[in-house]
């Protein structure tokens, strides 16, 4: 349980200062007035409805805003001691990872380890020292046996795996995953949710994750942001934020067995803590 | 149509002529691309044509080849038929057609035996611009996908109804909008994702990138550069001897 606890004496990694930010051809702001700190190997999950500004604001935390989307810029984001608006892409993408939702849109090479070197190769990586590299993401990332398959030739986790590799080969501090899950079937997604666990334990890897499947990521998560209105509504440990009266009507899907806890709750029955897995549960019930 | 078309996609082989360095399997197309172009008998051609198919056996691709030389075959046809109208003779019909078909089995040769891969190497080493390169590359790695994006949409568009197999050549052609509008949208959209993605991988921070691959000619290419080079200029010589140009 202690590798869940987050909080007090974790180094700040990352921090999102009053931030807002406009799309030059929309009438109002996707996110507005935004403050977040994210700590040295912090798991943090963003949550809210579609629309809230999720997305929005972890292109501002790796760059594409505002260095490929203009618009109206407001506020700061520092990363790794970098100011994000002050630094170039090719910088920044040492230091932040993206992984985003369809795993066919961000597989550019003819095979599994060309894709894995993409990055490198950009960033003009000497060639032993790439190999190296290579290997070692694709080993992490299990598609080692897969190195010289061609993207049409894998199935969707596969590929999920392969483009996560490809962004753990540049050795980033933070990995930013929006909705890395969602175009999976239920088992393919729990492996990739584990290999984030164990990205975010060996290496101490710390991520920021857009998830829906929250049942998914709670069991590995420090932090559960949610947003609304391109504002942050809510910020806490899963556990608390989970129970918080409010959070189903900022449209977060919380998961079976946090509503369980909430209704056992209200019922008077209070356990502990809130459960993330149904082990955490049937612990707790057992040590009433 | 897959079926002829797989005489120019290609396929992973071993073999003495696979494991060319990917330019002298170029320089060996190239050659006999020039050397049909230049001949100016049947015969040179009917020996040409032995040849390519006897590289072909080396690679293990004759059937492959075969596939690509039946599928201009129509073209050839039509070639003959175009030389025979206009006058030029039954000789000299036949001759343009069966040029044609070596051209054709030259140019298939080297597509059959190089992947994706070595074609960027390639134009890399060719210095083609690294945009360009990449174009290649992304349009090359899209075509299974948007294959899938359109069999798909036609899919859904058929078990709504949409029946595109019926009426006139242009009610027909009407029919295609609503495969090609979706698919045209699908297409923006993971245009506007790759280019996030290549952004944040940090694609066009250097103006040289290195490369994970390094094309390395042994003595093994030389020796097949050399000696493709000799018999291409004897031959070459000895038509231009016989039937000097002009
Ligand atoms: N490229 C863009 N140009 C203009 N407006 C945009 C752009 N991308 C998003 N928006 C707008 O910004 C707002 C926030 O969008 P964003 O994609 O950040 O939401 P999200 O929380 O990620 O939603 P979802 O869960 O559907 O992915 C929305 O109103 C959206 O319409
Ligand atoms: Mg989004």
């Amino acid at each position: 349980m202690s590798a869940r606890t987050s909080g007090p004496g974790r180094k700040t990694l990352a921090s999102v200062e009053r931030l807002s930010f406009r799309y030059p051809d929309s009438a109002r702001a996707a996110v507005r007035d935004v403050t977040l700190e994210v700590g040295e190997g912090e798991v943090v999950l963003l949550a809210g409805p579609s629309g809230c500004g999720k997305s929005t604001l972890l292109r501002c935390i790796n760059g594409l805003i505002p260095h490929m989307y203009h618009g109206e810029y407001q506020g700061r984001v520092v990363v790794g001691g970098l100011e994000v608006a002050k630094t170039p892409m090719s910088t920044l993408s040492e230091n932040v990872g993206f992984l985003f939702q369809n795993p066919e849109n961000q597989i550019f090479m003819f095979s599994v380890e060309r894709d894995v070197a993409f990055g490198l190769q950009n960033l003009s990586v000497p060639r032993e020292e790439m190999r190296t590299r290579v290997d070692e993401a694709m080993r992490l990332l299990g598609v080692s046996n897969l190195a010289t398959r061609a993207p049409h030739e894998l199935s969707d986790g596969q590929k999920q795996r392969t483009a996560l590799a490809g962004v753990v080969a540049m050795r980033p501090r933070l990995v930013i995953l929006d909705e890395p899950t969602s175009l999976l079937d239920p088992k393919t997604a729990l492996e990739v949710a584990e290999l984030i666990g164990r990205l975010n334990r060996e290496l101490g890897i710390t991520f920021i994750i857009v998830e829906h499947r929250l049942e998914l990521l709670v069991p590995l998560a420090h932090r559960l942001v949610v947003m609304e209105g391109g504002s942050k509504v809510l910020d806490g440990a899963p556990e608390e934020v989970l129970s918080d009266p409010r959070v189903e009507s900022y449209g977060v899907n919380v998961p079976p067995i946090s509503r369980l806890y909430t209704s056992l709750a209200r019922d008077g029955i209070r356990l502990p803590r809130n459960p993330s897995t149904p082990e955490e549960l049937a612990q707790e019930i057992n040590d009433l | 149509m897959y079926w002829l078309s797989g005489g120019f996609v290609f396929k992973r082989v071993v073999s003495p002529f696979n494991r060319l360095d990917p330019r002298v399997r170029l320089l060996i197309a190239a050659e006999f691309f020039l050397l049909s172009l230049m001949a100016q008998t049947i015969w040179q051609i009917v020996l040409l044509v032995g040849a390519i198919l006897a590289i072909s056996a080396v690679a293990r691709s004759l059937r492959r080849i075969g596939r690509a030389v039946a599928f201009s075959g129509v073209f050839a046809l039509f070639i003959f038929g175009v030389n025979f109208v206009l006058g030029l003779g039954l000789l000299h019909a036949i001759l343009y057609a069966a040029r044609f078909l070596a051209i054709i089995s030259s140019t298939s040769v080297f597509f059959v035996t190089t992947s994706p891969d070595e074609l960027e190497q390639i134009m890399k080493w060719m210095g083609f611009p690294r945009d360009v390169v990449f174009a290649f590359v992304t349009a090359v790695r899209f075509i299974p996908v948007v294959m899938l994006d359109a069999s798909q949409i036609m899919d859904a568009q058929k078990s709504r109804g949409l029946e595109f197999e019926k009426g006139s050549l242009l009610k027909r052609a009407k029919n295609l909008v609503p495969i090609l509008v979706p698919l045209v949208v699908n297409s923006v959209v993971r245009s506007g994702e790759l280019a996030e993605a290549m952004e944040s991988r940090a694609y066009g921070s250097t103006p040289r990138p290195t490369s994970l691959y390094a094309m390395r000619a042994t003595w093994y290419d030389w020796a097949a550069c050399v000696l493709s080079l000799a018999l291409a200029t004897a031959a070459g010589l000895y038509i231009y001897h016989h039937f000097p140009f002009g």
